[in-house]
């Protein structure tokens, strides 16, 4: 069974609705990828999945969440808040504003543990040095008794990434965990995660916009297309052989090795926003291949195996 | 253009209605005063001397005889006029001595700050006295201390402004087309830059309005039979017991008038969300 | 070989941070010692994370900041010797395309007056028919609607607006742009339209490109030569894009491009440490400290960049 398991959630904030269906499920030491560009819907799964809706205003109008066999949607808050941190963690984006900058940074790691495990003040603190040292930080009893303005961004990132480990979470959240980060240590940290993921038998959940961030470190990846799923399978298999029309044009426009110069030509039109989601097929205005049908009818998302697409040019050429 | 709707969705909130409707009957009375004055602002008839509130003197009459409404419609013209010029003056000033030294930064810089911060540190009214001790009193003085008591607020608050907007990617851009300073400054800086200023200026003149009549009490401001609030309250503390309308009136005016500016004010900087730019720095 | 469009020689740019009467006055080196040339007709790609030195080396290049010591020559003339009316006008040829297209355009201003404004800001006066013209064939070159001349910037999305902001760039005919980062805040199938629309008009109106990126696999994709930064200094200077580095540095640059395709996972190298602060600058190499083959040399001699047949590394024991 796997970990953490969507089915057809559909979230709606006002009047909009910025996620339609979305299902998806990532087992232990599975990475899954879930990868779209702005308005794809990919962060508020994430704070679906945490039970944070409230903070934007949202709300779960269909379909069922499911962690380790307990239902999230409609959980009371005083049940989530003893998942989250303990068995759920989440990493976001920007490392500068998930730590207190009042408070030096072993301690905000230490707090997790004594919070979630119970230890004491020393046991916590020679946790947290394990961790920072599993994470690759050299001298991490220095760094541990330092504040975050002294730390650079990469540091603090992997901060972050200790706080989440601490409490031995089974399921980690990660939405673009690397963005606001140098390339180079963008590398290190997402092998890092990776290689942790791995060793300690937990569930990952990397949330991007980069393709070639899912090549590297995904075992399974979900495409989302304004607030849709476009496509999903194992990432050798989309790879190799992508289906639906936006996650080819996603994968030839990024400049691989060997490309010839004038190759790239990018999806044409706009990125759509919530407010001005077309009828149909929310991909038709873009799509290359598109045809009368995708304008008035939604394709459903179906399945062929580990394969899901959500296309009618696709299912027609499978038929 | 965001100015006309701002000002439009102030005007729809009941604040903002009211007070803004309150301030343009105040403008009103102040331009029509000669004409919508039931007497003369120095028409006096001693008989009637201290009367109280009656169907001919709507507001009673003071220790002249002299009809209270009529002075108190003078006075508005005399306060917003007072209220309005000096702070009209002193933002102008103040606009171009603060994007100048926003701007150019460095000795010019220096030197305005220093100058400015030399007024900022004393309260308007010690500038105030300190200048119609040397000016004599009037009303021209009154309205010269309050420019310059006000001077330093607009330099400071523009040369904020310039100097975060300074920074900004499109004035970059716009020196890289080749732009002069100048065009710079009036086409990009000073545009967006002015919303917080003028902002500030409003608010500026209930500060005026007020600082004039507290002048007008110590009789240094304007002289009789030139009709002030403030002047009006003052001979009105002798009466007190008898005829309290005398300082009443004149002191309900002065309150309305700020307390319209104020709420207005606020709307204002509720509608254009300004509130943080509103800091002098 | 013909002149460089634009030469750079031993250009450098401190910046002085802190001091007052608590802190001790501190000298941050942005950039250092750079000796380039940007040949004219093709694309150099600048590459390098954050500290580097890039985009100021973008500004100075174009003369909006002011260099502390050096030179920078366009088509010959020095700029730092030239007057205020003569750099004006050379300003004409050469201009920037930003990085964030949501602060490059003024929000009051539509985007007809954007447009219009490099005219008239070189005092190119336009009838009204010769301006709306104008505006027309700028919105054709860069692919926008001409319905979209009346629109405000926040009326428009990321990539329009950056399109607009080329347009701009173009107005005044230049033969030279520096690009920062022009692609770096937009969507990704977004980033490969202006991409494509940046390699057509270089083409088709025969510009040269200085591309400055923090995306080392679209540099090679987009630039005919990469000039490699690190913490102010260039380190490698390719004069392919498909070049083998030689640098330690560009090579892991290089193993950091993740490419879309699982069957060419790589095998992250450990790199350990951080870049390090500007403020202080190692004495000797600057990637010493996070080099896997420096040694004593490293740590105390700066090396020096050493062009061999049109490639350059500054590198004690640059790799084969």
């Amino acid at each position: 069974m796997a970990l953490l398991e969507a089915e057809d959630l559909a979230v709606a904030i006002g009047r909009l609705s910025p996620l339609d269906g979305v299902s998806f499920r990532v087992g232990k030491g599975e990475v899954l990828g879930i990868v779209g560009e702005s308005g794809s819907g990919k962060s508020l799964t994430a704070l679906t999945v945490m039970g944070l809706l409230g903070l934007v205003g949202g709300r779960v109008t269909r379909g069922a969440i499911r962690f380790d066999g307990t239902d999230l949607v409609g959980l009371d808050e005083a049940a989530y808040r003893r998942l989250r941190g303990r068995r759920i963690a989440l990493i976001t984006q920007n490392p500068m504003t998930s730590l207190d900058p009042l408070q030096r940074v072993g301690a905000q790691i230490d707090q997790v543990a004594r919070l979630h495990l119970g230890l004491g003040p020393a046991a916590s603190r020679t946790r947290s040095i394990e961790i920072l040292e599993q994470l690759r930080i050299p001298r991490a009893a220095i760094v541990h008794g330092q504040y975050p303005h002294q730390l650079s961004g990469g540091m603090k990132q992997r901060i972050v990434i200790a706080m989440a480990l601490a409490a031995d979470p089974d399921l980690i959240i990660a939405d673009e965990p690397t963005t606001a980060l140098d390339v180079t240590i963008q590398a290190q940290i997402i092998d890092l995660m990776g290689e942790l993921v791995r060793a300690r038998g937990v569930a990952l959940v990397l949330i991007t916009h980069d393709m070639g961030v899912v090549a590297q470190a995904c075992d399974r990846v979900l495409v989302l297309y304004a607030g849709r799923v476009a496509e999903s399978d194992r990432v050798d298999a989309i790879f190799a052989a992508p289906r639906h029309p936006y996650t080819r044009a996603l994968i030839a426009c990024i400049p691989r090795e060997g490309m010839e110069r004038g190759s790239l030509s990018g999806i044409p039109g706009l990125v759509p926003s919530v407010a001005d989601y077309a009828a149909g097929c929310r991909f038709a205005p873009r799509c290359p291949l598109v045809e009368a049908r995708c304008r008035t009818e939604a394709p459903v998302a179906r399945a062929i195996g580990e394969r899901v697409v959500a296309c009618h040019v696709a299912e027609a050429a499978d038929a | 253009m965001s100015r006309d709707t701002a000002l439009a969705r102030v005007l729809r909130t009941p604040r903002g209605g009211i007070s803004a409707a309150v301030l343009l009957l105040l403008v009103l009375a102040a331009v029509f005063a000669p004409v919508i004055s039931p007497f003369g602002y120095a028409d006096q008839n001693l008989p009637m001397a201290n009367g109280a509130p009656s169907a001919r003197h709507w507001l009673g009459t003071d220790e002249f005889g002299r009809d209270l409404l009529s002075r108190i419609i003078h006075g508005a013209r005399t306060s917003l006029a007072v209220g309005t010029v000096s702070i009209g003056i002193s933002m102008l000033s103040g606009i171009v001595l603060g994007a100048t030294a926003g701007y150019l930064g460095g000795a010019f810089d220096r030197v305005v700050t220093s100058i400015v911060d030399l007024t900022w540190s004393f309260p308007e009214i010690l500038i105030a006295l300190i200048l119609i001790a040397i000016l004599g009193p009037g009303l021209q003085s009154t309205a010269v201390a309050i420019a310059i008591g006000y001077l330093a607020q607009f330099t400071r608050l523009t040369r904020t402004q310039v100097m975060s907007l300074r920074g900004e990617t499109y004035v970059e851009a716009t020196i890289g087309l080749g732009a002069t300073h100048a065009h710079v400054l009036f086409r990009h800086l000073l545009p967006n830059a002015i919303t917080p200023v003028i902002v500030a200026g409003m608010l500026a003149t209930g500060n005026a309005i007020v600082l004039e009549a507290t002048l007008g009490f110590f009789g240094l401001g304007a002289q009789p039979p030139t009709p002030s609030w403030g002047a009006m309250m003052s001979s009105g503390t002798a009466q007190i017991f008898i005829a309290p309308w005398i300082i009443l009136f004149p002191g309900v005016a002065i309150a309305v008038t700020v307390i319209a500016i104020n709420l207005f004010g606020d709307a204002l900087i509720d509608a254009l969300d300004i509130r943080s730019r509103l800091r002098t720095g | 070989m013909p002149e460089p469009l634009v030469a750079l020689r031993a250009l450098s740019r401190d910046f002085a941070v802190g001091g007052g009467l608590l802190g001790k006055r501190r000298v941050l080196r942005a950039v250092h010692d750079v000796t380039l040339d940007v040949p004219r007709g093709r694309i150099t790609g600048v590459v390098g994370e954050s500290g580097c030195g890039k985009s100021t080396l973008a500004r100075l290049v174009l003369r909006l900041i002011e260099a502390s010591s050096g030179s920078v020559a366009f088509d010959g003339r020095d700029l730092g010797s030239v007057t205020a009316r003569e750099l004006r006008a050379l300003r004409r040829r050469m201009q920037m395309v930003f990085q964030d297209p949501y602060a490059s355009i003024d929000p009051r201003y539509s985007v007809r007056a954007a447009l219009r404004e490099p005219f008239e800001v070189q005092g190119l006066k336009l009838g009204a028919a010769e301006a709306g013209q104008a505006v027309a064939q700028l919105l054709d070159l860069v692919g926008l609607s001409a319905a979209l001349a009346d629109s405000f910037p926040h009326q428009l999305s990321g990539g329009q607006k950056q399109r607009v902001g080329i347009a701009r760039a173009l107005a005044l005919r230049p033969d030279f742009l520096v690009l920062d980062e022009p692609t770096a805040s937009l969507d990704v199938s977004i980033q490969a339209q202006i991409v494509a629309l940046l390699e057509r008009l270089r083409d088709e109106l025969g510009l040269t490109y200085l591309f400055i990126s923090h995306d080392l696999g679209l540099v090679r994709y987009l630039c005919d030569r990469i000039v490699v930064m690190y913490l102010g200094s260039v380190v490698e200077v390719l004069p392919t894009a498909r070049a083998k580095p030689r640098h330690p540095y560009t090579r892991a640059l290089l193993d950091s491009v993740f490419e879309p395709d699982p069957t060419r996972r790589r095998k992250v190298a450990r790199l350990s440490g951080e870049i390090p602060s500007a403020f202080d600058p190692p004495p000797g190499c600057a990637f010493a400290a996070r080099c896997a083959q420096a040694n004593a040399r490293c740590l105390t001699e700066r090396p020096v960049l050493a062009d061999d047949d049109g490639h350059a590394v500054a590198c004690h024991h640059p790799l084969a």
